[in-house]
């Protein structure tokens, strides 16, 4: 009996936590596998490759549980990152810098939503003219030349906070942002009615347009900080930076159990798929594994884990509701 | 009207971010001319009465390359200097099949030259054949395609810019070492040209070197980055950089910067950029070689000019693959200081 107890709690846990036992199982035959993986340094640098990618991933998070998409992120990274290395160039200010990316970041975004919503447009066709569009303004303003010599501005990605690499510092702190939001705020709950449902979210009186305008500029400020710690990061300004950062951010957030569908993900689940990711390119690192081999691995990598996920989801849900697809089709024949 | 009102806004919040881009230009642009320049002497070329106008299209690699794109600038104001061409620039955007239907626009469109800066050269052999056939001059550059019959080419050779920094290093890299490596988009031929002569004029004749880590970063400083990181971590020691542009190697020692145990690490790349120049001068890398836009952009003008007065039928010429390091390092930031690339 109490055997049986202890199997099913383990069992629950398995299949809620699935996605962070695939990550807890990664660390364990990482750490196995490679001697050096195991140390607090090579924490902090996977911490710090996967914090520009992961922070993009809480917009994409927001964004795909409202039922959206945001394709220009990579580009408008770059677009806000050069412009804000401009300011500090102009103004000597690191607080302009990060105001700047940040302003643009959200401008670009205030246009995807005014596309999105008031003109009815895909998400998926705004955002893609916005990659364009963005990519095209950040070169014509470079010349497609990089920007040098751009002195203190290195602290937002290079400096350290306590211990904590400043980059990590701040995806933590949109984490925390992001989980804040979805569990604990109106908006949060908008979000999951309108990517469930968005006519039953309508009729129940959400205003589906403003939900997602907010979803879009609360992304704006996540990719324009992101624009400014990546500049910072590899000490210039990039116009051809973070080219398909948005599809790594998108993986981040489906690996964590977001639904394309929408109406389902969390902040920690993208976090922990985040982490798989940069994980796996670590540790294929650091054993030395080739570059062509790396691909192949980490695109089975990612399919088992995601297909691991949700087998043991369904398994739950299965035990709780019975097979969905027999009630599904039990639904429709009554409705027949 | 609420809708008319959020798009107009909305554009002139656009609008604001441009005019705020126009306003402050970066003085660190490694093309002297601003664009607004450019378009305008492309105007002023038009047809003068009595001397014939040739219409030259410039068709880049990608103009989203930092160093295609410093070529197509030098390209641009070197064409100012020629009253009796009128270049017209097009963007292959890193795409073979976009490159070759610019070709094809580009016969179509009747030009009386077209330079092509192959994405890749086998990709774009048979339009440039198609352009020499069309009865148009073809000129091929950075990198050539060699061989094709009626084409003129003016290129720097990848192989040899690769070369100079190998023999170099043959001497400079200790016994034994532990070097990584940072490769260029596989089936680049700039990228596999450069490794290759690393291979033969380096690591085939220094059995002792142990390559530790060998990635492809796709000529980007991020991802350098990444890797060097984990390679970091992964070895006690790496004695030498060896990456196949600037940008990768300047990545690599973004990473070492401030790693006591790394402060007398070898870094090699080619390019000439800005940035590694800087490097150069302040010891912490060790050479690259100049691969000169100016240079390529004042040969493939006079070429052109060549072909089209009918001075010459047919010109193959290369420019200079100078090695850059720390005895001669100045001399490049002047002509970079010049330029306006660095201040």
């Amino acid at each position: 009996m109490n055997n049986n107890k202890l199997l099913s709690t383990w069992s629950k846990l398995t299949s809620k936590y699935s996605i962070y036992l695939v990550l807890v199982a990664m660390v364990i035959i990482s750490t196995i596998i490679s001697p050096v993986f195991f140390s607090g340094q090579n924490f902090a640098n996977i911490s710090r490759q996967i914090s520009i990618t992961t922070i993009i991933a809480f917009g994409e998070t927001l964004l795909i549980i409202a039922g959206l998409i945001d394709l220009s992120a990579g580009s408008v990274l770059a677009l806000a990152g050069v412009l804000s290395v401009s300011a500090y160039k102009a103004t000597g200010s690191l607080a302009v810098s990060l105001l700047v990316g940040i302003l643009v970041g959200v401008a670009c975004n205030f246009l995807n939503g005014v596309v999105a919503t008031k003109f009815k447009t895909p998400p998926f066709i705004a955002t893609l003219s916005m990659m364009t569009i963005a990519r095209g303004v950040a070169l014509l303003y470079t010349k497609g030349q990089n920007i040098y010599q751009i002195g203190d501005y290195i602290v937002w990605g290079q400096s350290n906070i306590f211990f904590l690499p400043t980059p990590v510092v701040f995806m933590i702190g949109i984490a925390a942002i992001t989980w804040y939001l979805l569990n604990h705020t109106r908006f949060g709950r908008y979000l999951y009615a309108v990517g469930g449902n968005q006519e039953a979210a309508r009729a129940s009186g959400i205003n589906v347009d403003r939900t997602k305008m907010t979803a879009f500029l609360i992304n704006g400020v996540f990719v324009g900080v992101a624009g400014v710690l990546f500049m910072s990061r590899v000490n210039a300004g990039l116009p051809n930076a973070g080219i398909g950062f948005e599809f790594d951010a998108m993986t981040s957030a489906i690996i964590g159990g977001t639904s394309f569908s929408g109406g389902v993900g969390t902040a920690m689940g993208t976090l922990v798929g985040a982490f798989i990711m940069g994980l796996l390119s670590n540790i294929m690192n650091l054993i030395g594994i080739g570059a062509y081999m790396q691909q192949i691995i980490k695109g089975a990598i990612i399919a088992l884990a995601v297909m691991y996920d949700i087998y043991a989801k369904t398994k739950r849900d299965t035990r709780k509701l019975g097979n969905i697809e027999e009630r599904v089709q039990g639904d429709k024949s009554v409705g027949a | 009207m609420k809708k008319f009102l959020s798009i107009a806004v909305s554009l002139m919040l656009f609008g604001s971010v441009l005019a705020g881009c126009g306003a402050s230009k970066p003085a660190e642009q490694a093309a002297p001319a601003p664009a607004e320049k450019a378009a305008t002497a492309e105007k002023a070329a038009e047809p003068a009465p009595a001397q014939k106008t040739f219409k030259v299209a410039y068709v880049a690699r990608a103009q989203s390359d930092s160093f295609a794109a410093w070529l197509a600038n030098a390209v641009k104001d070197e064409a100012k200097k020629y009253p009796n061409i009128k270049l017209d620039v097009f963007d292959g955007q890193a795409s073979d099949e976009k490159e070759n239907s610019m070709i094809e626009n580009a016969i179509t469109s009747k030009y009386d030259l077209v330079i092509v800066q192959p994405n890749n050269g086998e990709a774009q052999r048979p339009y440039v054949e198609k352009v020499v056939k069309a009865g148009i001059f073809a000129i091929t550059t950075n990198a050539r395609i060699s061989g094709i019959e009626g084409a003129s080419s003016v290129d720097a050779q990848p192989y040899e810019q690769a070369a100079v920094n190998a023999r170099a290093a043959i001497n400079q890299i200790p016994k034994n070492a532990k070097v990584v490596v940072l490769k260029g988009p596989s089936g680049n031929f700039h990228a596999d040209e450069r490794r290759k002569s690393w291979q033969t004029e380096f690591f085939d004749k220094r059995p002792d070197v142990k390559i530790v880590g060998e990635q492809i970063a796709n000529w980007n400083k991020d991802e350098a980055m990444k890797y060097m990181e984990d390679w970091v971590q992964a070895n006690d020691k790496i004695d030498a950089i060896i990456a196949m542009n600037d940008n990768m190697c300047a990545g690599a020692l973004e990473v070492v910067k401030n790693n006591p145990k790394y402060k007398d690490v070898l870094a090699y790349g080619v390019d000439g950029t800005a940035e590694a120049m800087l490097l150069i001068k302040e010891g912490k890398m060790t050479s690259t070689c100049l691969q000169n836009a100016f240079e390529l952009a004042e040969k493939l003008l006079d070429t052109s000019n060549k072909l089209l007065t009918g001075q010459q039928k047919k010109i193959d010429t290369d420019i200079g693959n100078p090695l850059v390091n720390k005895e001669n390092v100045d001399q490049y930031i002047e002509i970079l200081k010049k330029s306006g690339a660095i201040k």
